[in-house]
């Protein structure tokens, strides 16, 4: 987030897309609600009538993979009524004007055809937002989870740069982070082409600082994206694979080619807290311990650093990761000795400069938020303050394009995925909770009534769902929270997975999948 | 007036009245429940003032309850204000605690905290130091009664449209204490739902608050939706009080009417 989670609370208009935040950050949406208390203008888009659009302004269902379409309609309207941010733009961005050009055939009524909402609702929609004295964007992987996905951010990004909603307080362009740690697993360098603090690992200066800081010869090639391991391990390019607290087989879309590349494996390695799918499929199963078992730190998703402690000892013979990791280096030739997970905080605030004044002794109490670059330095509530990273701000002029998958008569529906409130991403800790089971114990399809009523389904019927990777059954929920010809799955559930439905095409760039857009087939089960 | 309670604590523990003293400490930064048993514990002891009187304040009847039955032969101590002893008094009568068993060390509430509580007793019966202050009235009930019908149902339905499901009300209330929980049953509330079928789900916790919520305002400060659950169940004493002129936990041993109108006793 460029900003930070209290600070919603204060801000005169929200934008939430591809965000259903009071199932998924029910803490981000109490923010929400208090802002809608003080007189916010609250504007939901998504698919789904969730839980926060009863409470909207506005609220609008896009047509699955629009959100270019939209956020460039709605900029269309802001520039056409003059409610940019002039001096903003002139003071701390540039190319702006191919973003101008660009946006100027995506009318209202352009947009509207392509995105199915009211013409209307996109007008209302620019003014809340273009006139707000602050306005903040809150997203999810509604966004993300696209083969447009890093153009969808950037058209939010161009948003809040074209009205000035950008370091300041109570604006930003904020996504709500899925898991307590993925800022931090992020911040250190748990991705292919960053060293922690996301110092590139192809840049000479950064390779020689690591490798004069860790004394070994280091890469200065990017490495392999997690869809880039899979296909490697199908491809026989990658030949062990070592996987920690994730689940792919539920996770990841079209599960039969995951299971394939996965038992291609000449070795995989799962470390989690319980036994998962992915496990079922490893050669060593390597037992974690949870966060009631560990010390150390999280980073959270308004990039606060905070402590976690010790409740119990680690049960059976689990351990936590850092142990693990530090005692598989060991055997593998690398020494790491570290006696605790402050002397790795030490390490990590000595290379990583957002990292530098954090210690154990100042996380105390509610933590820091970096960057905080010195011992002295409170810590940084909101980004961008008077300049961004590359100086200026600079606009992308960005077209839309449909999704990589389209409805047709043999695949009728379009389908999405989600979360639902009490189960968390592929259920490895929620299902194995009884008060949670018992909530929702079982995975379901939303249909609208019109189109089961086509189809001869009633509330609860055992449905088969299809696509062009695979098929499951599952039972149905009636509901007008999706529109006709849309369904909705939630992906927490192994014995109906959803992902052995959806589509792996790639965003380009970030290489993330189309887990939110995908056509299938429903039947009544035989 | 921590002095004070660490004092009275400290005699309590010499003395071996007590084996131990359920209180609030402040550990890195952060309250939390602690049970004392130890002079040199009580440097850490704290009394719930954050940033503001008592907004640090913890469920501690509720660790006391899960204490007796762990431990049933010992005596606890526990720092209590007004609202907690009120559920001491409520607790002992559902037989959810040996008063016998229990040693309570009372701190009146200041006025900031009375008035934003709006309690009507903001002091417990006895105390160890400070100076009681009047109670307050029930200023939020009378706004929202002041509504016609209509609008007070908008206003109800719009604040649990809000509501998460997350059980935290529950969770935290020191009167909950039931095996079983009428809201997690499908049969009558629809399990699996955000916001939680309306208002029943709300209508139906409030119905068993009744005779029995002692106005401790925990589940108010609890709900990440910042639903005023706490007036609604104020309005629910008040009425209880006009019919049966009853409050829990104003008079020792007196049960509550409703317990009188079951068939089945409890719940």
């Amino acid at each position: 987030m460029t900003n930070s989670v209290a600070e919603l609370e204060n801000s005169a208009c929200i934008f939430v897309i591809g965000s259903n935040t009071t199932s998924s950050h029910p803490l981000v949406a109490t923010r929400i609600f208090r802002a809608k208390q003080k007189g916010a203008k609250l504007i939901v888009a998504d698919p789904r009538k969730i839980q926060l659009a009863l409470m909207a302004d506005t609220y609008v269902r896009q047509n699955l993979g629009t959100d270019v379409a939209l956020i460039n309609g709605i900029m269309h309207v802001i520039l056409d009524r003059g409610w940019q941010d002039q001096g903003f733009i002139e003071e701390r961005t540039e190319g702006f004007e191919t973003v101008k050009e660009k946006v100027r055939s995506y009318t209202p009524e352009k947009v509207s055809g392509i995105t199915g909402i009211p013409e209307e609702d996109i007008v209302k929609i620019a003014e809340d937002f273009g006139t707000a004295q602050t306005a903040s964007i809150v997203y999810c992987m509604g966004i993300t989870q696209h083969v447009t996905g890093v153009d969808n951010v950037k058209s939010l990004a161009n948003l809040a740069m074209l009205t000035g909603n950008v370091g300041k307080e109570s604006t930003g362009v904020n996504p709500l982070r899925g898991q307590n740690n993925v800022q931090g697993a992020c911040d250190m360098g748990g991705l292919p082409n960053v060293y922690p603090g996301y110092q590139a690992v192809n840049m000479l200066d950064n390779q020689k600082k690591f490798e004069s800081i860790w004394g070994t010869d280091l890469s200065d090639q990017v490495g392999r994206t997690v869809s880039d391991m899979l296909g490697g391990l199908s491809d026989g390019s990658l030949k062990a694979l070592y996987v920690m607290g994730e689940n792919p087989m539920l996770s990841d879309p079209d599960t039969a080619h995951v299971e394939k590349a996965l038992k291609a494996a000449e070795l995989l390695v799962v470390q989690d807290i319980f036994f998962t799918p992915t496990a079922e499929l490893a050669h060593v199963v390597l037992p974690g311990s949870s966060f009631a078992e560990k010390d150390g730190t999280f980073t959270n998703t308004e990039r606060r650093v905070m402590r976690v402690r010790k409740a119990i000892e680690p049960v059976g013979d689990s351990r936590p990761d850092w142990q693990i990791i530090q005692e598989i280096s060991n055997r593998l030739g690398y020494s790491m000795d570290y006696d605790s997970p402050e002397a790795i905080l030490k390490e990590i605030a000595e290379v990583t400069p957002s990292y530098s004044g954090i210690t154990y002794e100042r996380l105390e109490g509610e933590g820091l938020q970096w960057p905080c670059p010195d011992e002295g330095h409170p810590g940084t509530k909101f980004l961008h303050k008077d300049a961004f990273a590359r100086g200026k701000g600079l606009f992308h002029a960005i077209d839309f394009k449909p999704p990589a998958e389209s409805v047709d008569a043999n695949y009728p529906f379009w389908l999405t995925t989600g979360r639902i409130h009490v189960h968390y991403h592929t259920g490895t800790m929620t299902r194995n909770s009884p008060t949670l089971h018992s909530e929702v114990p079982e995975g379901s399809l939303e249909i609208n009534p019109g189109d089961a009523g086509q189809l001869g389904i009633r509330e609860g019927d055992e449905v088969e769902v299809s696509s062009r990777r695979g098929k499951i059954r599952t039972k149905t929920v009636l509901t007008e929270r999706v529109k006709e010809g849309l369904v909705f799955m939630p992906f927490h559930f192994v014995e109906s997975n959803a992902n052995a439905l959806t589509n792996p095409a790639l965003d380009p760039i970030a290489k993330i999948p189309e887990l939110k857009v995908c056509a299938v087939r429903v039947e009544k089960a035989a | 007036m921590i002095d004070e309670v660490k004092k009275r604590v400290k005699e309590l523990l010499d003395s071996g009245e007590i084996k131990g003293f359920l209180g609030l400490r402040d550990m890195h930064g952060h309250v939390g429940p602690h049970l004392f048993h130890e002079e040199s514990d009580l440097e850490t002891m704290v009394l719930g003032d954050g940033k503001r009187p008592g907004d640090s304040r913890y469920p501690l009847n509720k660790q006391l309850i899960h204490l007796a039955r762990c431990y049933p032969d010992d005596t606890m101590g526990v720092l209590v204000r007004g609202c907690d002893e009120r559920g001491l008094k409520t607790l002992a009568t559902w037989n959810q605690i040996n008063s016998g068993k229990v040693i309570s060390v009372g701190i009146p509430c200041p006025q900031e905290l009375a008035r934003a509580c709006e309690c009507l007793r903001p002091y417990p019966d006895d105390f160890v130091g400070g100076e009681k202050v009047e109670g307050c009235a029930h200023g939020s009930v009378r706004q929202v009664d002041d509504m016609d019908l209509a609008a007070r149902f908008d206003h109800w339905m719009k604040e649990f449209e809000k509501c998460i499901k997350c059980y935290g009300c529950r969770d935290i209330c020191p009167m909950c204490f039931c095996k079983e929980c009428s809201l997690e049953s499908n049969e009558l509330i629809r399990t699996g739902e955000i916001p939680p079928e309306m208002p029943v789900f709300h209508l139906t916790r409030a119905v068993h608050m009744a005779g029995r919520c002692i106005d401790c305002g925990l589940c108010n400060e609890a709900c990440p939706a910042d639903i005023p659950l706490r007036t609604l169940y104020k309005k629910v004493a008040d009425i209880i009080d006009e019919e049966f002129h009853y409050r829990p936990g104003y008079v020792a041993d007196q049960k509550s009417p409703l317990n009188i109108l079951s068939h089945t006793g409890a719940e």
